[in-house]
């Protein structure tokens, strides 16, 4: 095997080797008695077949493979003696080779390697963090919206007739045309006036009443109504008021968080300001991850191999035309081709030098994703499905390199807690509309 | 027939001589002595052999042996059977002259 350097300009490497033809043949006949031992074939007994046979048999598929082995060998080697670091698969092509004249195989590799870099110093590195505190007045008004969804209904403590929005208990028994009809009678119903949950002017011609009452309700079906012979008919409906009830607001005490499963309203406090604060905590903490990102950038400027800044690119590109072809390219739509390529380009060579510069602190600082996390981050995952979690799981389970594309941003999320330790944070406390609205404004600059 | 008198053979029935090549340990071994065997059909003669190899492979032959290989009896269930017979042409090449078994024609 003979490997020279042919080119070394900036990160890439081309490396030509050559492997001379009674190399490969050795290997192929080699290969060849090894699976003579084993192969059966009619005419012949095990182990017995001759070589010429077996040549014609087996040679095209021993030698791709004998190819094959020499080629990825000889690429591990070049790695290894010129102690590489490759940031991609290399590009193989192949010179010089012809089965037919067993000539000698002369190909070239084109490495594109890692850069070399130090990152930066983080020390200098100060962030602004936003933060929202969420007031006691949020808590309060969320309370509220809880306790109005949990109305329950007493007995009159004064003698009053109905009124809206009182609850009366009633039976009633309706007929259409004079006839009764099945399913237009009920006991014991209890009915919410001005609720709207009853036909036409049911409800207000049931206002003023006492318990005891007995009224005699003139309604209309409307028109569309659901059961068809029903719609637009005139009904007469004998209603007997059994009790009035009025509707209590839930008093915000302990009572009530205990009847929503809490210790204490204290405790219900806390999981309502945790809900509450979450989306908030989540957003921050990407408002902090961009800014040290933004930050990281500026502190790095080093070569990116072309490689991967292309496949970069190539993926930012091909969303992009397909959110082109669906019409919702917002503000790109006006841009031509050239304006976009360019600076779709720059974004692409700035994520590789972020992902670049983060996967090396990660590895300066010896920062790994353990099993166990990676599993958190599949549940995630399986949880953003609800209804097929059974599905996603054993998706995951199958495809081991679906939980492998999990342990990026596992990675990364670790490396920007790493880095959100080291350099100094102040937090900033801001509202929650301020929050919201950032991202948006800094997509439109 | 005076005996270098060659025999007419048509192109079909030179198709039908050649049956199939015969790969086996014992026939390979003959390669080394440009020999190459093929199975032909029991009323096959020897010139017409020498005619339909000749004039398909385009190659020289220089003699042709044949064999007929009698049928095994064998036994299914008590009832006894014979296999059939049949022939085939060992068939020796000029120097220099080859064929591909494996190709066809």
């Amino acid at each position: 095997m003979n490997i020279t350097e042919t080119s070394a300009e900036g990160l890439r490497r081309e490396y030509t080797v050559v492997i001379p033809a009674a190399d490969l043949a050795g290997r192929v006949d080699a290969q060849l008695k090894e699976i003579g031992k084993t192969v059966r074939m009619p005419g012949f007994r095990p182990g017995k077949v001759p070589m010429s046979v077996l040549k014609q048999r087996y040679g095209q598929s021993v030698m791709g493979e004998v190819l094959d082995k020499a080629m990825s060998d000889s690429a591990a080697k070049v790695v290894e003696q010129h102690s590489l670091r490759p940031a991609l698969q290399p590009k193989v092509e192949i010179v010089k080779f012809e089965v037919e004249s067993e000539s000698d195989l002369e190909f070239k590799l084109a490495y594109e390697v890692l850069p070399e870099f130090e990152p930066a110093d983080l020390g200098g590195v100060a962030i602004e963090k936003p933060v929202v505190e969420i007031t006691d007045a949020q808590v309060d008004e969320a309370l509220g919206r809880i306790a109005a969804g949990r109305k329950t209904s007493a007995p009159l403590t004064e003698d009053r007739p109905s009124a809206k929005g009182d609850i009366v208990v009633i039976d009633f028994d309706g007929s259409v045309d004079g006839e009764k009809r099945p399913g237009m009678k009920g006991e014991g119903h209890e009915l919410e006036l001005g609720s709207g949950s009853f036909i036409d002017t049911f409800e207000e011609q049931l206002e003023g009443t006492r318990a005891g009452d007995h009224r005699t309700v003139n309604v209309t079906f409307p028109e569309g109504y659901h059961a068809a012979e029903l719609a637009g008919k005139a009904a007469v409906f004998e209603v007997d008021v059994k009790e009035v009830k009025q509707a209590v607001e839930a008093t915000i005490d302990d009572e009530f968080a205990k009847g929503l499963g809490f210790d204490d309203l204290a405790a219900l406090k806390t999981v309502i300001r945790d809900r509450l604060g979450g989306d908030y905590t989540v957003m921050s903490r990407l408002r902090a991850k961009r800014a040290l990102l933004d930050q990281l950038a500026e502190l790095h400027s080093f070569e990116v191999p072309q490689g991967m800044v292309d496949i970069e690119f190539d993926q930012i590109w091909k969303r992009l035309q397909d959110e082109l072809k669906a019409g919702d390219a917002g503000e790109d739509a006006g841009k031509d081709e050239e304006e976009l390529r360019k600076e779709y380009r720059d974004i692409a060579i700035r994520r590789v030098r972020l992902g670049l510069v983060l996967s090396e602190i990660g590895q300066k600082n010896n920062i790994t994703v353990a099993r166990e996390e990676l599993n958190q981050a599949v549940l995630a995952e399986v949880r953003r499905y609800p209804g097929q979690e059974r599905e996603v799981f054993d998706f995951f389970k199958n495809n081991p390199q679906a939980v492998e594309s999990l342990r990026a941003p596992v990675f990364e999320d670790k490396v920007v807690d790493f880095i959100l330790g080291q350099v100094k944070v102040t937090e900033k406390p801001v509202s929650a509309e301020e929050l919201m609205q950032d991202p948006d404004e800094e997509e439109a600059a | 027939m005076s005996k270098n008198a060659k025999p007419f053979v048509s192109a079909e029935r030179m198709y039908d001589l050649i049956v199939a090549p015969v790969i086996t340990e014992k026939s390979t071994m003959g390669s080394e002595h440009n020999q190459v065997t093929f199975r032909v059909p029991l009323d096959a003669t020897k010139p017409e052999i020498k005619q339909a190899v000749e004039g398909l492979f385009k190659v020289k032959v220089t003699a042709v042996n044949t064999i007929v290989s009698k049928g095994k009896t064998k036994r299914f269930r008590g009832i006894v059977a014979r296999r059939s017979d049949f022939k085939k042409a060992i068939v020796t090449l000029a120097e220099g002259h080859t064929i591909d078994v494996t190709t066809g024609v």
